[in-house]
Parts: C-alpha cells; structure tokens; sequence
C-alpha cells in the first residue's frame, strides 16, 4: 500500500492535469460576473452565507431592489424584474416601483 | 437571581421561571420568561432552517423544526457568529430516532453546513501555470510534493447520493431520478466568491483528504490507486486546477 507512483507518471499527470485545466477557467471569477440588483427570486439571492448574516436568502419579495444576484456578465440589463423602473434588472440598487 | 439560572431556565423548558422577575407593568413575569423563552428558540431554530434548507425540504418544515428545536435545547450556540450556528447538528441528525428513516439526512445536512464553511473561509489564490511548469522542470521530486489546498474545501464522503439529493433541491436534477441509496462523495469548495458542490470519485475523495492530511503527491496517490484502481489523477488534478483550488506547491516536502 506505500508503494509510491514514480515521477514520470506524475509528471505525465500532472502536465496533462494542466491541459485539462487551460480550458475556459475563469466562468466563475468576479472578473466576468457583475451584481445585478433587482433579479433574485426571493430567498434566492446568491450571497447564501449562513444564518444571522445579513443578505443570507433574506430578501422577502420577489425582486427586491437591494438584494443581488451574480448572473454572467451582460445578461443583467436583459433580465426581467417586476419591479424595476425600466422593467429589467438594473447593475445598481434601484427603489421598487410598485408592481 | 444569577446568571446561570436564568440561563438554565431559558434553555429547558421543564424548569419554572427564575425567582426575582418583575414585569415592567405588573403583567405576570413567569409567562413574561415563557414568551421570552420561546423567541429565543425560535429564533435558533429560524438560525438552522436558513442554513439547513435542503434538509428541511427532505423532512417537512413541521419535523424540522421540531428536531431543530430539540437541537437548539440541547445545543445552544456558543459564538455570537449565527452563521457557524449548528455544527453538531448533522451529528444530531444521525442520533435522533424519527429521522432514521432517511438515513441520509445527516449527511445531506454536513453537506449544507460545509457550504456555509466553505463560503467564509479565507481567501487564497490558487497556483498559476509558472509555478506548476517550475515543478514539472525537476520531476524527481514530483513523489515528494506537497501540494497546499485553499482553505475552503471539504470532502463529504457519503453512503447515500448526497450530491445529488442536494442537487434536486437546486432545480438542477428531478428528485424522481435520484436513487439515495448510491454512494456519492461531494467536493466543496469556493471559487472567487462562488460556493461549488462537485461530484467526485471516492478515490478522488481520499487523494484530496490525503493531501489536506500534509501526505505527498506521490503517497496520496498510491492511496487512492489502492482504494480504485481506476483512481484518475489526471482528471482530479485538472478540477483542482482548474477551480484555482491548488494554492502552493511545495517540491521540498514541508509547506514553508
């Protein structure tokens, strides 16, 4: 059970792991993702951080103004939510409008 | 009237309320502490249902609450931070005699709390393509690498199919065609601000536990070669890779 595997099959791995990884790595990253205020269903907001946080699934209607959700970047503008004033969801928080 | 038995009267029920209360208006002080007990509890119990939420779908909110009240008799927290509130309780879960009837509760419920974990646990920056080619440049020490894994990750190694019992209750699988009784080992980890729960062999399970454990790549793999000879390395490295959950290489051995 302690036989160890030899370096060049680790090489091997470890170098084909990385052409595995190049692959499109950054779809989660912040860099490609903007919050966008207006869209979460209600407790469905994405900052789900635990209980006594304060923005954990709290937002209680659907399409409150200040709670946010990550959406893939330029799919924001084109979501659509009840309660914003251009009737889609805004890159910044916005006072619902009544729906 | 001290502190401890105020404090003990609060967390059972059975007890009366503590002698020397007086109400501000003459009202009766003991269904004064009743009303103050019972928002106490609730409000723990509202703490486990928000972290718990794949849990309480499987039970029913009325069970639920019921086991989560119990819980937070038995168990009350002991930080101020609500969010960390209900570490025991998959463990609670696996002891209470009206939940054994899904014996994969417990484990569904791990999985939850590590989400939650996972979600606050530091940030660190995964390791970039320099340093796995500087690695690779002197592969006799390849066995001896000791590889660091962002602070976020878990393992959830389970009997039941626990990825995807809490995958159903995401929207992303039908309930209907998931069979619990499948063994499934869960990867959790946060990528930039964005908590995953990834499926993974068992094997694969055991090779990250190995590596979070200090063993070296080459041992850690010959341990999950051992468990499954099918053990692949290259594709549990690439995920690692890829989510930037390889946070430091260390080819001399020890983590600096």
């Amino acid at each position: 059970m302690n036989k160890t595997l030899t370096a060049a099959s680790l090489a091997f791995a470890l170098g084909a792991a990385m052409t595995v990884a190049s692959a499109p790595v950054a779809a989660a990253d912040m860099a490609d993702k903007e919050k966008c205020y207006g869209v979460a269903m209600k407790g469905k907001n994405d900052c789900k951080a635990g209980a006594g946080t304060t923005c954990a699934g709290t937002s209680k209607m659907d399409h409150q103004g200040n709670a946010w959700s990550l959406v893939p970047k330029g799919t924001c503008e084109k979501t659509v939510s009840k309660t914003s004033p251009s009737g889609y969801g805004q890159l910044a928080e916005f006072k619902e409008k009544k729906a | 009237m001290s502190l401890s038995i105020f404090a003990a009267a609060l967390l059972n029920p059975n007890l009366p309320a503590p002698v020397g209360l007086t109400a501000w208006n003459g009202s009766d002080p003991a269904q004064r502490f009743r009303v103050y007990r019972n928002n106490v509890i609730v409000s723990l119990v509202d703490a486990l249902a928000d972290t718990f939420e794949v849990t309480q779908e499987l039970v029913g909110e009325e069970l639920f609450r019921a086991m989560a009240r119990l819980y937070a008799y038995a168990h009350p927290p002991q930080s101020r931070l609500m969010a960390f509130y209900g570490d025991e309780f998959p463990c609670f879960i696996e002891s209470f005699s009206p939940a054994t009837a899904l014996p994969y509760l417990a484990d569904v419920a791990l999985l939850e709390y590590r989400r939650v974990v996972a979600y606050h646990a530091a940030d660190v920056p995964g390791v970039g393509a320099e340093a796995v080619a500087d690695v690779l440049a002197d592969d006799v020490f390849l066995p001896a690498l000791v590889v660091s894994l962002h602070p976020s990750i878990s393992v959830v190694a389970s009997a039941f199919a626990v990825v995807s019992l809490w995958a159903a209750h995401q929207g992303v699988l039908e309930l209907s065609a998931v069979a619990p009784e499948a063994s499934e080992t869960a990867l959790v980890l946060r990528n930039g601000i964005e908590v995953e729960v990834l499926q993974i062999s068992a094997a694969a399970g055991a090779f990250i536990c190995e590596l979070r454990a200090g063993t070296n790549l080459g041992a850690a793999a010959a341990e999950a070669t051992g468990i499954d000879a099918d053990f692949d390395l290259v594709a549990i490295l690439g995920l690692l890779l890829q989510k930037s959950a390889i946070t430091a290489l260390h080819p001399s051995g020890s983590p600096s």
